[in-house]
């Protein structure tokens, strides 16, 4: 794991000691060549994990994240390059060390053993996050927005750590791959209860959940594009595998302390997908669908079967690409017109007809086209929530629907139709925006051929 | 003031505090505790101003009240144990009394009130030696006596202190006061493990006394002691802005800055002595002072507060060189790794 930590932290002295006009293509070139390294972790023999040394393992769970983290890397920073273009030189350079520093912890979080060093790169993801979204947002909200990021998260969090140490005092051990084997039904006690709810409250509210998600629109709405990038495909993901890894060791508490979660869970995702509808602004309009994709996952976690397992994981990669994918579209439309009201950019098609041809394919992935890995994932998901309560196909085929109907209300509204008169003096589409959004669609395209490997453990 | 007069004053500072943490007879930290009130009084007022004598009077007083109940205590445990030594207190009255006079030293609450008013009123230096080094005396007589200390009433204090410093930080503008707020809550983390195990206490107070060095060397740097002037430093030393983000993110407890390390160990220990409600609480209440923090941070790097066009073509006396300051911010902010190297204060 090191071949992947290390040359990830040296791309820090890379930066800082690059020329001016190399800056950008050094970091992107050796963020690529690391995404390289990762995808030979992809290879899993079997069900057990690959140890690499007491501290960092990979196993069939947190591979596809970890590559899907390194993969993220040089398009986060293909995408910056425009909004950071006048920038002085030492800020564009700050920028790519919190990028850098955000994916140093970010690759160690994924693969740490001990579950203390999970909780501690846990939080260290906060912070170059926070300077990410304050110092380089562009309006005031963005303030308030960092904020409620750090303290949403760090309420539910602080819990956890207490937890995670009882934990340790009662079985001796957090090292992950032990606990596999030590595992033994929690009793049944009040302070057991509390100790589930301090272990998930944290990973609900970084998911997020329904009822506790009031930070995310604000984050991502008024992050800059890579800030918005990172979040989306990786932050949220950090709530899933954390769900994923503490729930082995929770049972049996969570058959009934499930169900209050799920409950909102389900609803939430009726919920902020009908907001969608109504949304006016572009970027709030991927945040929530966001919300509502996360909301899948987490009724999948909460289910614990192998098949909602699979469905969760695979969710969460397809996610990630396409939720990124779409926020650089949007961020297109934002350095054109620097506004995110999507009424204000329409009939795009008639003027940037390539770029509409990306819209499609998002647009088709996020509403869970098949034979998309998007659509596996919800697909499994809504069989094994059927199979654990036949009322649930209500609401889910609901989702279905409504996802589909504001996926294309998104794309009949920025694409089609009249352009406004105001938009005819935009730039075309640069290669740098359609090599982003190709390197965006061509693993999921390709995904869509095996996607054994994104499937996790329990396949 | 005349550099020789000012060593001597300085030196008997520094003496009173090592009378008090090596002695074995109570009257001679009596004595230490005295040396060091009556020596500190002339640095509080480093700057003759009425703003300053009123500090320093205050100081006085409520240190000067904190040592007579020391006094008192002594002679209780003197009374009960017929011995003059340092080893536990034999009586649980001088235990409580005890408790009190270090708290009223220290600043815990109920006994904070002094701290924000007397750091306001001196200087910036003077403020650091105030929170930083007085601070060393009674921490050394409360681990040296901590077998016997009642347990209630030492926790109270310290979730109380917990509670105020937080709060009481979150209306402040002024540098000083938000340190002195910052003090009262550290105190509070301190005490709170010191039954279970001291030598953690030492830990915290290792780890605050640099990241509050840290922050008052910046402060010195930049000459601000508000808010607002803070804010100017991008102008200044554009660098000092990044360094203050990173210890003010230290100080609030942060992973994976250092200022984690000890609110990781003592809440570890304290979960491993079976009391889970309270490091929960300790730590949720911890994410206030964190909230002053980050609008320290706010105002300072992350932002540029508004400004006249004038600020942009400072001009300023030549930097002051602070050669303490790498050091310090290198140890207050990336020691967490270290973490392993603790059983070293076994």
């Amino acid at each position: 794991m090191l071949k992947i930590i290390i040359p990830t932290i040296m791309l820090m002295p890379l930066t800082w000691l690059s020329k001016k006009n190399m800056i950008w293509i050094n970091t992107t070139t050796y963020s690529l060549l690391i995404s390289l390294i990762s995808l030979s972790l992809l290879n899993q023999p079997s069900n057990n994990s690959l140890n690499f040394s007491l501290m960092f393992f990979s196993d069939p769970l947190s591979a596809p994240l970890l590559v899907l983290t390194t993969w993220l890397l040089p398009l986060m920073l293909m995408a910056s390059q425009h909004h950071l273009s006048k920038e002085p030189l030492t800020r564009k350079k700050l920028y790519i060390t919190m990028l850098t520093m955000l994916q140093t912890f970010l690759i160690m979080t994924f693969t740490a053993t001990e579950l203390i060093s999970f909780y501690i790169l846990f939080e260290a993801t906060l912070v170059p996050t926070l300077i990410i979204i304050t110092r380089w947002g562009n309006q005031t909200e963005r303030l308030n927005a960092g904020l409620y990021f750090l303290f949403y998260t760090l309420m539910g969090s602080l819990p956890l750590l207490v937890a995670l140490i009882s934990i340790q005092n009662l079985t001796g051990s957090l090292n992950f791959l032990l606990i596999q084997y030590w595992n033994q039904a929690l009793p049944d006690s009040w302070s057991n209860i509390f100790l589930w709810l301090a272990c998930m409250m944290a990973f609900m509210v970084k998911m997020p959940l329904y009822g506790l998600h009031l930070w995310l629109p604000k984050a991502h709405v008024e992050a800059p594009i890579a800030g918005s990038m990172v979040l989306a495909a990786i932050l949220l993901k950090l709530g899933g595998y954390g769900m994923l890894r503490i729930t082995t060791m929770l049972n049996p508490q969570t058959s009934f302390m499930a169900y209050p979660f799920l409950m909102l869970s389900l609803w939430g995702m009726i919920m902020t997908s009908s907001i969608c509808l109504r949304q006016t602004d572009l970027k709030s309009l991927i945040a929530y669908s966001s919300v509502s994709h996360m909301a899948l996952v987490i009724v999948a976690v909460l289910i614990q079967t192998p098949w909602s397992y699979m469905g969760a994981t695979a969710l969460m990669i397809a996610h990630g690409l396409t939720s990124s994918m779409l926020f650089c579209l949007a961020n297109s439309n934002y350095e054109r017109t620097h506004s995110r009201t999507m009424i204000l950019a329409r009939g795009l098609q008639t003027l940037l007809p390539l770029m509409a041809a990306w819209w499609l394919l998002a647009s088709l992935t996020n509403l869970a086209l098949p034979p998309s890995i998007n659509l596996i994932g919800e697909l499994f998901v809504v069989m094994s929530s059927f199979s654990w309560s036949n009322i649930t196909i209500i609401l889910m085929g609901a989702n279905i629907t409504i996802t589909a109907l504001y996926s294309l209300y998104m794309l009949i509204t920025t694409q089609r139709g009249k352009y406004t008169h105001h938009i005819n003096s935009i730039k075309p589409s640069f290669t740098r925006e359609n090599a982003l959004m190709a390197l965006h669609m061509t693993p999921l395209l390709l995904l869509s051929l095996n996607p054994k490997i994104i499937l996790g453990f329990t396949y | 003031m005349n550099p020789l007069i000012f060593t001597t004053i300085l030196m008997t500072v520094l003496l009173g505090t090592m009378i008090v943490m090596m002695s074995s007879h109570w009257l001679m930290i009596w004595i230490g505790f005295e040396m060091n009130l009556l020596a500190i009084i002339p640095i509080l007022m480093k700057k003759y101003n009425p703003r300053t004598m009123e500090a320093s009077t205050k100081y006085f007083l409520t240190q000067a009240t904190a040592s007579m109940l020391l006094m008192m205590a002594i002679i209780i445990n003197l009374m009960h144990s017929g011995q003059w030594t340092i080893t536990k207190v034999f009586n649980p009255t001088a235990s409580i009394i005890m408790t009190s006079a270090l708290a009223m030293k220290l600043g815990l609450t109920p006994f904070h009130f002094w701290v924000p008013e007397v750091t306001q009123g001196i200087s910036l230096t003077s403020g650091l030696i105030l929170l930083t080094w007085q601070k060393l005396a009674p921490m050394s007589i409360l681990y040296q006596i901590s077998p016997s200390i009642n347990l209630n009433i030492l926790l109270t204090m310290a979730v109380l202190s917990i509670l105020v410093g937080g709060w009481g930080g979150l209306n402040q503008t002024q540098l000083r006061k938000i340190m002195a707020y910052s003090s009262i809550a550290h105190m509070g983390w301190m005490t709170a493990v010191l039954v279970y195990n001291p030598t953690l206490t030492m830990l915290n107070m290792l780890i605050y006394i640099m990241m509050t060095l840290t922050m008052f060397m910046l402060f010195i740097h930049s000459s601000s002691t508000t808010t607002l002037s803070l804010s100017h430093t991008w102008n200044k030393t554009p660098l000092i802005t990044t360094l203050i983000l990173i210890t003010l993110l230290s100080m609030g407890g942060l992973p994976p800055l250092s200022g984690f390390m000890p609110k990781w160990m003592i809440i570890q220990e304290l979960t491993k002595n079976s009391s889970i409600i309270l490091p929960t609480l300790m730590a949720i209440m911890a994410l206030l002072n964190l909230y002053f923090y980050m609008r320290l941070t706010y105002s300072t790097s992350l932002t540029m507060f508004p400004s006249t066009n004038n600020m942009k073509m400072k001009w300023q006396f030549e930097t002051k060189r602070i050669t303490l300051l790498p050091p310090l911010i290198v140890m207050s902010s990336l020691l967490l790794p270290l973490t392993p190297m603790l059983s070293i204060l076994d």
